[in-house]
């Protein structure tokens, strides 16, 4: 967990917020034959503990690119991620796993949620990899899944949950480890206006609770809920409002 | 993760495709049940023949027999006599070099006699085959269920019986009661050995001779009762009394007397002169003549038998341990064993194959699933690790299901061979065991081979780029 003394203050002048993230020059190259394709290219961007951003931008500018570098699935060709303090861009694997583990809640535009296991299993998974005995892991995820309300469905298969409800499990599972980074990838996607205002609802109450929210989305409704709205065209980011 | 959190994790992936993981299991069975089996039944008839030379310390001996040519320890042990081409005769000088040669620490002479027809005890009355007699120096041993055995003292008239003699002669369950008894040996017609009353011939025309055809008795007290064994009818004796019972006495003139005697009538009466013939008794040593039946040599390891047998062979004599008496009883076991242990190869091979091929379509089909794991923070190596464990539980299981089947299997077969075994009067039954190491080895085996299978599913899937996977349809 995030301890004082490794804050970076950014901004002094303005508040004294520290920053949980800080990605310097950010470049993510693919090459497909002889072409050369900037996923991410040159992006920097500043957020302080607690914020709620917003990333838009059109189909292929490269948004899930960064998402994926700040949650530490993927690796930047060149720049710095500096979350906590720690550059990301220099771990290995197994480091990166325990980040995701401890520092990361992914929530996915399809969910992603594992058929064949239960809510309460889904919810544990996290819980799974770290070093918890599994009455506490069981303890714990019941926990978040009352959190988004679905007390009454620890038991219940994905296939046998609505969509909304599909939602709020993957939300449960990426609490379930008190992360300090939620980032969610067009988290209302496959969801009608209703429902995914009710997600919307749920992630900003998390965001209230001082979690850090990075929500990547193609509605403006959605992006007009942020403190700070920040676009990707290219590869290339700037900040909309803020 | 626990180990735990690996059994729980695999066991319902395995679970979740039942029908396949049932096909994959079942593959790994088929080879665990032949290899059990084969194990099962080169041990267990290994063990069955090692027991009956093991318990008197035969498997320390080497058998020596006149006949150079001999391969097998049997052989060696029945081919007594020294009348044949190739053959030489036992000698108490070939004795000698044959205990000065290294590793040999002990030789016992053996020599049998077939003059005795029957045992008799009261009113009982049993064939005897033979009376075997050797060196009571502790080269041969028996298993005494009652009494001792022969020892260095022993010389004439005491014997020692299988308990199957004590048993119809009325002792069973009670040899003790046998033990101290005297009994009758009765010969056959024209005994002409030790304890033998051959009446001398009347040599003057005319005079009728009975002929020697007449058995005698020789009384002998039984010292001990032996554990049985298959060659029962023999009763086992101190070497000197059956080399006595191998001489051959008759009476002879007497000719250096007789000479003496015509020459001195000659001289007083001129003419013919019938003077008496003299007869003296004497005996041949038929030891002498043929040597003895065979040696038993005593090796300082079980180990140097082999080594000793090169070296007695070496003199012209005939050799061999029981070593390899024994792997040429088992050989048709082996065989049988090998044709199996091929089979359950060439299974275990298909079912390493098959859990490979249901692993890398697992892997396809849980390709998201994998994306999901990594980003809640599975590490590669945890990846790795889990499906590694889980071909691993898939050869596991099959080894539980075979060691079961291969269970079942020789409990059955054990059935027939009690029966064979039973009619041939072995008193040994359950020959094909399971011990626990076979058990062990097997589960192992099956565990390893299905680890190994997992290998590389398990390193395509922890290679698995996590974005690419969570992107996979
Ligand atoms: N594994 C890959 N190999 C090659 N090119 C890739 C790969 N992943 C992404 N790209 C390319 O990188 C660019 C950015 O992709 P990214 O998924 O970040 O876009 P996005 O902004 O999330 O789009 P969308 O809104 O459709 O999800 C795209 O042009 C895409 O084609
Ligand atoms: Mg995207």
């Amino acid at each position: 967990m995030l301890r004082f003394k490794d804050y970076a203050y950014g901004n002094k002048q303005k508040r004294f917020m520290p920053n949980i993230l800080e990605l310097r020059d950010l470049s993510r190259t693919y090459k497909l034959g002889d072409e050369v394709l900037n996923a991410l290219d040159h992006v920097s961007l500043t957020v302080e503990k607690g914020q709620f951003i917003a990333i838009i931008g059109p189909s292929g500018s490269g948004k899930s690119t960064l998402a994926n570098i700040i949650g530490g699935l993927d690796k930047p060709n060149n720049g710095t991620v500096q979350i906590d303090g720690q550059d990301l861009s220099k771990v290995r694997d197994n480091k990166l796993s325990t980040y995701r583990n401890q520092h990361i809640g992914f929530v996915f535009q399809s969910f992603n949620l594992q058929p064949h296991n239960t809510a309460l299993e889904n919810v544990m998974l996290p819980l799974v990899f770290s070093k918890l005995k599994r009455s506490e892991r069981k303890k714990r995820a019941k926990e978040c899944l009352e959190a988004v309300g679905l007390g009454e469905r620890l038991n219940h298969k994905p296939d046998q949950l609505s969509g909304g409800q599909r939602q709020r499990v993957a939300i449960a599972r990426a609490l379930a480890n008190n992360p300090s980074i939620i980032i969610a990838d067009e988290p209302t996607g496959n969801l009608d206006s209703a429902k995914g205002a009710e997600i919307m609802d749920l992630l900003k109450s998390l965001s209230k609770q001082g979690i850090t929210l990075i929500v990547i989305t193609h509605d403006m409704n959605v992006a007009k809920q942020a403190q700070r709205v920040l676009e990707m065209r290219d590869g290339k980011l700037t900040e909309r409002r803020g | 993760m626990r180990f735990s959190d690996y059994i729980l994790i695999s066991l319902q992936n395995i679970w979740r495709q039942k029908l396949r993981s049932a096909l994959t299991i079942f593959a790994v069975v088929i080879g665990a049940t032949s290899v059990t089996i084969m194990l099962a039944l080169v041990t267990g008839a290994k063990g069955f023949f090692t027991s009956q030379f093991e318990a008197n310390g035969v498997l320390q001996q080497v058998v020596v027999s006149p006949k150079a040519d001999i391969t097998n320890y049997d052989e060696a042990q029945h081919g007594g006599g020294g009348n044949c081409d190739s053959c030489v005769k036992l000698t108490d000088i070939v004795a000698n070099k044959i205990e000065a040669l290294p590793h040999a620490t002990g030789l016992a002479r053996v020599l049998t006699s077939g003059s005795v027809e029957a045992i008799k005890l009261g009113d009982k009355k049993l064939t005897v085959n033979q009376v075997k007699g050797y060196d009571t120096n502790g080269v041969i041993t028996r298993t005494m269920v009652a009494g001792r055995d022969l020892d260095g003292n022993d010389k004439t008239g005491v014997i020692t019986v299988s308990s199957d003699y004590a048993d119809k002669l009325g002792f069973k369950s009670n040899y003790g009661s046998l033990v101290g008894k005297k009994v009758d040996l009765i010969t056959r017609n024209w005994y002409t050995g030790i304890g033998a009353d051959i009446p001398k011939p009347q040599m003057q025309p005319g005079a009728n001779n009975e002929p020697n055809n007449k058995s005698t008795v020789l009384s002998a007290t039984v010292v001990g009762v032996s554990d049985s064994n298959s060659d029962s009818q023999v009763v086992r004796a101190p070497l000197d009394w059956v080399h006595g019972m191998n001489m051959n006495q008759m009476w002879q003139p007497d000719e250096a007397y007789n000479q003496a005697a015509q020459e001195k009538c000659q001289r007083r009466t001129p003419g013919p002169c019938n003077v008496e013939q003299k007869l003296v008794l004497v005996s041949q040593d038929m030891v002498e003549r043929n040597g003895y039946d065979s040696f038993v040599v005593k090796a300082d390891a079980t180990s140097n038998t082999a080594g000793l047998v090169t070296e007695i062979k070496k003199l012209g004599v005939g050799a061999a341990d029981a070593q390899s008496y024994i792997q040429s009883q088992i050989q048709i076991f082996n065989i049988v064993g090998l044709v199996l242990g091929g089979i359950g190869g060439i299974a275990l091979l298909v079912a390493a194959i098959g859990v490979i091929n249901t692993m890398v379509m697992a892997i396809l089909e849980r390709t998201r699933e994998i994306g999901v794991m990594r980003a809640c923070g599975a590490k590669r190596s945890t990846v790795r690790a889990l499906f590694t464990f889980e071909a691993s539980l898939l050869g596991f299981l099959g080894g539980i299901v075979g060691i079961a089947v291969g269970y079942g299997l020789t409990r059955i077969a054990n059935v027939f061979i009690n029966k064979q075994l039973a009619s041939n009067s072995f008193q040994v039954h359950n020959i094909i065991a399971l011990p626990l190491w076979l058990i062990v080895t097997v589960i192992a085996a099956t565990t390893v081979i299905g680890f190994f299978a997992g290998l590389y599913p398990a390193s395509r899937a922890a290679r698995l780029n996590p974005v690419d996977a969570l992107r996979y349809e």
